[in-house]
């Protein structure tokens, strides 16, 4: 029930329609070229570049939000459904979390709308030889995309409000919209992605510009893995907004069982961020890749240029960020009865994990005054610098968060297999062995050429994934079975454990802010790559320290506009929470 | 820092000045450490080894509360305790104090340059630089390019770039860290940039407004009022791409394919 959910749905479809109608409106006058096009105009009254930047940005923080958690929260409802006939209680909270999480999704779909209509009314009002340009290369596709962006907005509704009707046996129906929405809202990713990818590496057109292939504009070569990218990112995205929600809502909780669920919900979005998070280097390798592909300039430019400075802030931002989510990761044993002697271990991860960082955020050359210099690399920070220390750090970091993670399996439970002694023993050498393996292959790296240096690395890396896999797998058959001396107890971490999960949050919106300037700046004084020029005043790139303060501005912004979401959201009322029994508990666990 | 629970703040070291005592140590180590480590690093060092300590304590109910109790006076504490207490009192004004005196006090050094190894030129420049055919391929490379190559090489780079290419030449110690002569052998250098990338390094780029490379240039652009030079051993362009592939085959390297 509650007046602001019957307003939302009203509201909404307008929104999403009026984005459509006005860009068609906008796109009507560009294709009809009745009138010489204007290079540049500034409709904000501020400069238009930092006015699109700002819509852009913003845009996109919500749009990644909005397609993200539909993922995961169909998964959980997927995996509630699975389990209903063996454990309907458990069904029923993963029905519930699924369901929570998708709560904050007609307001923020409300505001991907706004701020797309806005930065689509900016774009073709200040720009308009580009955008005549845009729409005359991707012209079908402008038609298309408002097509699959109203089809989103009516799954997306049916999707969220029929969840109570659709229960029992009519649950797949509900499953199917989930679907849809989910293909439907990547449809409209990867088109949106097609126009900024072209911007970045054109392809399909000849040298003059003009369209010869919309099938390989579309198709370029910066298209698919800005795709996988932006999808394994969203979901790091949306999972780490939801576990700040869930912090959110611990936080201001009433009840015990309040806060159980939502400190489940907060550990489960924490859980899913981190392991998507693993991924993200490699999607970010692929795509930076075949960027240096297309054009050396952007391998210049982005890695030993102008914007190479961001990835040094980049690394020390993500350090937070694993750091924060270890942290979290440690407290959660708090939530554990009987865990003490799990808990007299995490001092030494502590100090391996911030010594690893301090490695790895140690930049090669750095901002030095003339007071510092010493007319040569330093030599201690220039070794620590170089790549092979720095994967050491890395490859030590994840050995680090991996035993965190097998402590906190372990943690109030008794194995009972007989061999439980020496297996212990066993996992325990094996892991250290894992790691000293590391270690020395790292340090012959560092030694030797180039070349072996590489094979090293990829070496380490499988020596940790098997390494992994067999002390994991160690790991399951010592605790089959095991005895339980004490569950989970939910809802007891401590208060500063969620105010690291909204941290968490507002440092992946930062982030992503800095990485969205890092890959459109790339492109430098072109605003098609190679092209369409851009001959506006403001071509030239912003200082680190302006771009820092614009993507803050930004991360405010969306923070603010989120609160009041998260606000609308909360005046609908709570639903009756589902229960929160034993071997519940235990399955959640 | 290993104090045993229930001897809350009773004991030699208490949590508080245990956990100083490892922050002003990390500092002065860091500090002493010759070379200087720029400050810009310190102050990350220090951040990341801030946050291992607040981990640390706040990582458990107990040693939170340990670290509050040691600020409050127990009636019967010894002196020992009392007098760590007051100097923990002490310390935090004072560097916070130092801090602020610190970021206003005068200072005759130039503002911190960030350095970029590669400076950034548009697509546009790099297309009208035209490889000739006889640089193109490195299997076709002429060993009598090469030679001319080398001679101009030891005559007018060795001195900063080393008679082994590995930016150790004699001049090289009379730069202002961090910009250093290349090292050619470095894997980050040469072998990660295109042919006319180098061409435009060598001849045009470097000393412009957006980035104020230490290394004279070899040609003067035509028609550039920088065009005065700052040597008098320009070359002609093909002298600049012999040099240019007596870099490559010297270290092994092969251009970046474009
Ligand atoms: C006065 C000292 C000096 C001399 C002489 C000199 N260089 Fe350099 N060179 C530098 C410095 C310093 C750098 C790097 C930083 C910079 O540009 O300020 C550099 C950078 C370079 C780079 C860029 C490498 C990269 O990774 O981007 C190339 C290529 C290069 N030099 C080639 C040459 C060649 C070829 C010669 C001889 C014709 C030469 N240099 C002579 C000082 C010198």
């Amino acid at each position: 029930m509650g007046w602001t959910a019957d307003a939302d749905r009203r509201w909404m479809p307008v929104a999403g329609l009026a984005l459509a109608g006005l860009l068609i409106a906008a796109t009507g006058p560009a294709l009809a070229q009745s009138a010489p096009i204007r290079d540049y105009a500034e409709p904000a009254l501020i400069d238009s570049r930092l006015a699109v930047w700002v819509a852009a940005q913003l845009h996109l923080d919500f749009a990644a939000f909005v397609l993200a958690v539909p993922m995961f929260a169909l998964a959980i409802e997927v995996f509630g459904w699975r389990m209903a006939r063996r454990d309907p209680a458990g069904a029923a909270r993963y029905d519930w979390m699924a369901h929570e999480m998708a709560r904050l999704l007609p307001a923020a779909y409300s505001l991907t709308a706004i701020s797309g209509a806005f930065l689509g009314m900016l774009l073709f009002s200040a720009y308009p030889r580009l955008m005549a340009y845009m729409t005359e290369t991707f012209g079908p596709t402008f038609v298309i995309y408002p097509m699959f962006f109203v089809a989103e907005t009516i799954f997306l509704y049916l999707w969220y409000y029929t969840w109570n009707r659709l229960q029992g046996n009519r649950k797949w129906v509900h499953i199917v919209l989930g679907l849809l929405l989910n293909i439907f809202g990547t449809i409209v990713m990867f088109i949106a992605n097609a126009w900024a990818t072209f911007m970045m590496t054109p392809g399909g057109v000849d040298e003059a510009g003009a369209l010869i292939s919309l099938y390989d504009a579309v198709w370029n070569p910066g298209w698919m893995p800005l795709n996988v990218h932006r999808l394994i990112a969203n979901i790091t995205f949306g999972a780490l907004l939801c576990a700040a929600y869930a912090a959110y809502r611990f936080l201001s909780a009433r009840t015990e069982a309040e806060r159980a669920l939502y400190d489940w919900m907060g550990y489960t979005g924490n859980l899913i961020a981190l392991f998507t998070m693993l991924f993200l280097p490699f999607a970010g390798y692929y795509f930076g890749f075949e960027l240096f592909a297309y054009s050396a300039t952007y391998g210049v430019t982005l890695m030993g240029g102008v914007l190479s400075w961001l990835f040094i802030i980049q690394a020390i931002v993500i350090a937070i960020l694993f750091i924060g989510a270890a942290y979290y990761a440690w407290l959660g044993l708090l939530r554990i009865p009987g865990s003490e002697p799990q808990r007299r271990m995490v001092p030494v991860f502590n100090v391996a994990l911030i010594a690893g960082f301090m490695v790895w955020a140690t930049p090669h050359s750095m901002a030095a005054s003339i007071e510092e210099s010493t007319g040569q690399f330093h030599p201690l920070l220039g070794a620590l610098g170089l790549m092979a220390p720095k994967m050491i750090a890395v490859t030590l970091i994840l050995v680090v968060l991996y035993v965190s993670y097998l402590l906190y399996r372990r943690a109030g439970k008794v194995p009972v297999v007989p061999w439980a002694r020496t297996g212990t023993q066993v996992e325990w050498a094996l892991i250290a062995l894992m790691a000293l393996i590391i270690l020395g292959l790292g340090i012959y790296g560092y030694f030797a050429p180039a070349d072996i240096r590489i094979k090293t690395s990829i070496w380490q890396i499988l020596v940790l994934i098997g390494g992994i896999v067999i002390t994991f797998g160690i790991d399951l058959a010592l605790l089959k079975g095991a005895e339980t001396r004490a569950a989970v107890r939910w809802g007891t971490m401590p208060r500063r454990g969620q105010y690291i999960l909204i941290l968490l949050a507002f440092v992946i919106v930062w982030l992503m802010g800095l990485m969205g300037y890092a890959r459109s700046g790339a492109r430098l004084n072109w605003h098609v790559f190679g092209l369409i020029e851009d001959t506006s005043v403001s071509a030239g790139l912003p200082t680190l320290g302006e771009a820092a303060i614009v993507v803050t501005a930004i991360t405010l912004i969306f923070f603010v506009l989120l609160g009041i979401a998260f606000a609308i959201s909360a005046l609908s009322g709570r639903d009756t929470l589902p229960e929160f029994g034993d071997e519940a508990r235990e399955a959640a666990a | 820092m290993s104090n045993k629970p229930g001897t809350a703040g009773r004991n030699w070291l208490p949590l508080p000045v245990g956990s100083a005592l490892i922050i002003i140590v990390a500092f002065i180590l860091l500090k002493s450490v010759r070379p200087v480590i720029p400050h810009s690093v310190i102050l990350l060092y220090m951040g990341f080894i801030v946050l291992g300590v607040v981990i640390h304590i706040t990582l458990e109910d107990t040693r939170i509360r340990r670290f509050w109790d040691f600020f409050l006076a127990q009636p019967g504490e010894g002196g020992v305790l009392k007098v760590q207490r007051l100097a923990m009192l002490a310390l935090l004004p004072l560097v916070a104090g130092w801090w602020a005196y610190d970021s206003v006090r005068p200072t005759y050094a130039p503002p911190v340059e960030i350095f970029q190894r590669h400076p950034t030129v548009g697509e546009a420049t790099l297309a009208q630089i035209v490889v000739p055919p006889w640089a193109l391929v490195p299997a076709n490379w002429r060993d009598s390019d090469i030679a001319a190559g080398k001679v101009l090489y030891v005559a007018n780079c060795a001195i900063c770039h080393g008679d082994k290419l590995d930016g150790a030449g004699s001049a090289a110690p009379g730069f202002r860290y961090p910009i250093r002569p290349a090292n050619f052998r470095d894997a980050g250098t040469i072998a990660q940039l295109t042919l006319p990338y180098v061409y435009w390094r060598l001849t045009i780029g470097g000393l412009q407004n957006q980035f104020n490379s230490a290394m004279p240039r070899w040609v003067a652009a035509p028609g550039d009022a920088n065009a005065s030079s700052l040597h008098s051993n320009d070359f002609t362009s093909d002298e600049a791409w012999q040099v240019i592939l007596y870099l490559y085959r010297e270290t092994g390297y092969t251009p970046r394919a474009e």
